[in-house]
């Protein structure tokens, strides 16, 4: 522990038995070997409250992900703020989802992020189980690196730019 | 080109989605409803050949909701596979375990996803549906405390088991971690508090759901009734009981119709395929698959909260006995069909695991040592139950002489439910469509009819943490959309 806590987090989430579904698990493994040692990063299959514990304290949040919207090639990287979701309030059958969890955050009082950024892998099907990633997801894993790393960066001490 | 098809489609991945389709008549009236899910292949090419002793790990992964479910049946399932039995303080603690998993996913489900429904109000404001709604109705104080009851109750379930998500507790024979004395204050406080919160959720619950007429009349219904049978696990007494016990079914008259161990699922459990849907539906074997009726002559049966209660004769702890006996006499004595008291049911057993979990800390035979016994005999069949929070959950593996998976097949909760939900989609949408005309609060009624089973479909992990709107299509038979409502 360092006496001053990261306040960047790159959070990981997926399967790793479910294929492609594990590309944010993976190059959330990555990006920890790469990344300066005061980014946290954090690997997760939850969703719901499990993602606002882990959100919780931290300045800046990008999360890595796959996505199944059928609307894109397999393989393209996708990028979100949590705004994108905003519009997207339903009840789902199962879990609260970012907005509402951190609308719920402010309200509560929990420090949660104020910038969240998600890429999100597009892939083609998450519903094998199997270990491994098709080959078009391992293609896509450098493109996902070099975005995950541009949008840390931009939020690292060195770059005053960033908002 | 008069048959429509009405999709409702909720784009959200992994979690537990349903896609429901609807077709209508000539006359615009519902001729079918169809209730599809994905389904997540390979699991038993996965885990074939891999030690048994993985199982209950690998099963866990399989499921981000679920995972303390998973692996309890699955650890289950090696003691039945190595003919071994856990010493007390093992099983004991096993048990404390699971009922605070289980408390804390009812708690969970009371308040965040199912809370829209009850706590805000089936007729509020779309925008207040959701869980700051409900913190606005119950208060900013409330909110902290669930958020804090549910991370100290997480935090038990760490202590023993790891990570939450993807627990190591379980061992065939036994556990990997027992209880050190010096811990015990701490969960001693956490067991008396967690009974608090479960009191307090119940007067929550009766204040604002049972004090309203409005919402009495709602779960009593007819659009959220359906005269099944119904199982659960009970004990030797025929109580609820999470973690072990014998599985009872009871009648639509809720006379018992079986009680059996385990290892006769396969006598009594059948599964039913659709052409149209990956989803098994279970039904009751002897009595043959009878189709998505009601009534005396079904042969379908649900499974989770409002299953259990009609299953048992009682609860094994003292306030969840007086609240058990308080809902039945409300709605009208044993069984009750209405779908909706699943919330009701639900708290209930919240009082229950709490209340069981004080009796466990409490017990000194808790902090002993004894916490594992080495298997000894060689492997062949293990089959493993206990009740999810979403209902009985059975694991069933077999294996070589050195213990590496041959066949694996696991019924989960869910699919224990799959034919009943069918149904009440089928009757929310008979109901509220008529004459082409599709009443705006279909959606509505669907999703009060889901979140009361607390449905996790494909047992699939997780989701890109953001919710994409619900999409009602409605198509003519050649496929195009002829109208289409978002949310």
């Amino acid at each position: 522990m360092t006496e001053q806590p990261p306040r960047i987090l790159v959070l990981g989430l997926g399967n790793d038995i479910l294929g492609d579904d594990a590309v944010g698990l993976l190059a959330a493994r990555r990006l920890r070997e790469i990344l300066p040692t005061d980014v946290k990063v954090l690997e997760s299959a939850g969703s719901g409250l499990d993602l606002l514990d882990l959100l919780e304290g931290f300045e800046e949040a990008l999360i890595l992900d796959s996505i199944l919207t059928g609307q894109h090639s397999p393989g393209t990287i996708l990028e979100f703020s949590s705004a994108d979701f905003q519009k997207a309030v339903a009840p789902s059958p199962h879990y609260a989802g970012l907005p509402e969890l951190l609308q719920m955050a402010e309200r509560l009082g929990i420090p949660s992020p104020k910038t969240i950024r998600i890429l999100a892998c597009e892939v083609a099907d998450p519903y094998q189980i199997r270990e491994g990633l098709s080959d078009t997801a391992r293609e896509a894993l450098p493109g996902l690196l070099t975005r995950a790393q541009e949008i840390v960066d931009s939020w690292l001490p060195a770059h005053p730019s960033s908002a | 080109m008069e048959t429509r098809t009405i999709t409702i489609d909720p784009i959200t991945r992994l979690e537990g989605h349903g896609k429901i389709e609807i077709f209508l008549d000539a006359k615009g009236e519902v001729e079918r409803a169809y209730f599809q899910v994905p389904e997540l292949r390979g699991f038993e090419t996965f885990c074939i050949g891999r030690p048994a002793e993985d199982m209950p790990q690998i099963t866990s992964r399989i499921c981000g909701v679920c995972p303390t479910a998973h692996h309890m049946a699955g650890t289950k399932a090696l003691d039945d596979l190595y003919r071994v039995e856990p010493p007390p303080a093992g099983r004991k603690i096993r048990e404390l375990v699971y009922n605070t998993f289980t408390l804390e996913d009812h708690a969970l489900h009371v308040y965040i996803l199912g809370g829209p429904d009850f706590i805000v109000g089936p007729d509020a404001p779309k925008a207040l549906r959701n869980v700051v709604g409900v913190i606005q109705k119950v208060g900013v104080d409330v909110g902290k405390k669930v958020i804090s009851m549910r991370r100290r109750l997480r935090d038990l379930i760490s202590y023993f088991g790891g990570k939450v998500i993807h627990p190591v507790l379980g061992l065939p024979g036994g556990v990997s971690k027992g209880l050190n004395p010096d811990d015990l204050p701490g969960f001693k406080q956490l067991a008396e508090d967690g009974v608090e919160f479960a009191r307090f959720t119940l007067q929550v619950f009766k204040d604002i759901v049972l004090k309203n007429p409005e919402y009495v009349k709602l779960i009593t219904s007819d659009i959220y009734t359906h005269q099944t049978y119904y199982m659960g696990l009970v004990d030797d007494q025929n109580r609820v009981n999470f973690y072990d016990g014998k599985v009872r079914v009871v009648d639509t008259n809720g006379k018992e119709y079986a009680k059996f161990p385990i290892q006769q699922y396969l006598d009594y459990v059948g599964e039913h395929v659709e052409p149209w849907s990956y989803v098994k539906f279970c039904y009751l074997k002897p009595l043959g698959w009878k189709g998505f009726v009601d009534g005396p002559d079904t042969s379908v049966y649900a499974v989770a909260p409002l299953a259990r209660l009609n299953v048992a004769d009682g609860m094994a702890t003292p306030e969840a006995q007086k609240a058990y006996e308080d809902y039945f006499t409300t709605l009208g004595g044993k069984p009750v069909h209405h779908t909706l008291a699943n919330h009701w049911a639900r708290v209930i057993e919240m009082l229950y695991a709490a209340e069981r979990v004080r009796e466990l800390v409490n017990d000194p035979e808790i902090t002993s040592k004894e916490i594992r016994t080495l298997p000894t005999a060689t492997p062949k069949v293990g089959i493993g139950v206990v009740e999810a929070p979403r209902g009985t959950l059975i694991h069933h593996y077999e294996t070589d002489e050195k213990g590496l998976i041959r066949k694996a097949n696991l019924i989960v909760a869910t699919q224990g439910n799959s034919a009943r939900m069918a149904m009440s989609v089928e009757k929310s949408a008979k109901g509220l469509i008529h004459a082409g005309k599709v009443d705006d609060g279909l959606l509505n009624m669907i999703e009060m009819a889901f979140r009361a089973y607390d449905p996790c479909h494909g047992c699939a992990t997780h989701s890109l943490p953001g919710q994409m709107p619900l999409i009602v299509s409605i198509r003519d038979v050649s496929g195009r959309v002829v109208q289409e409502i978002r949310r």
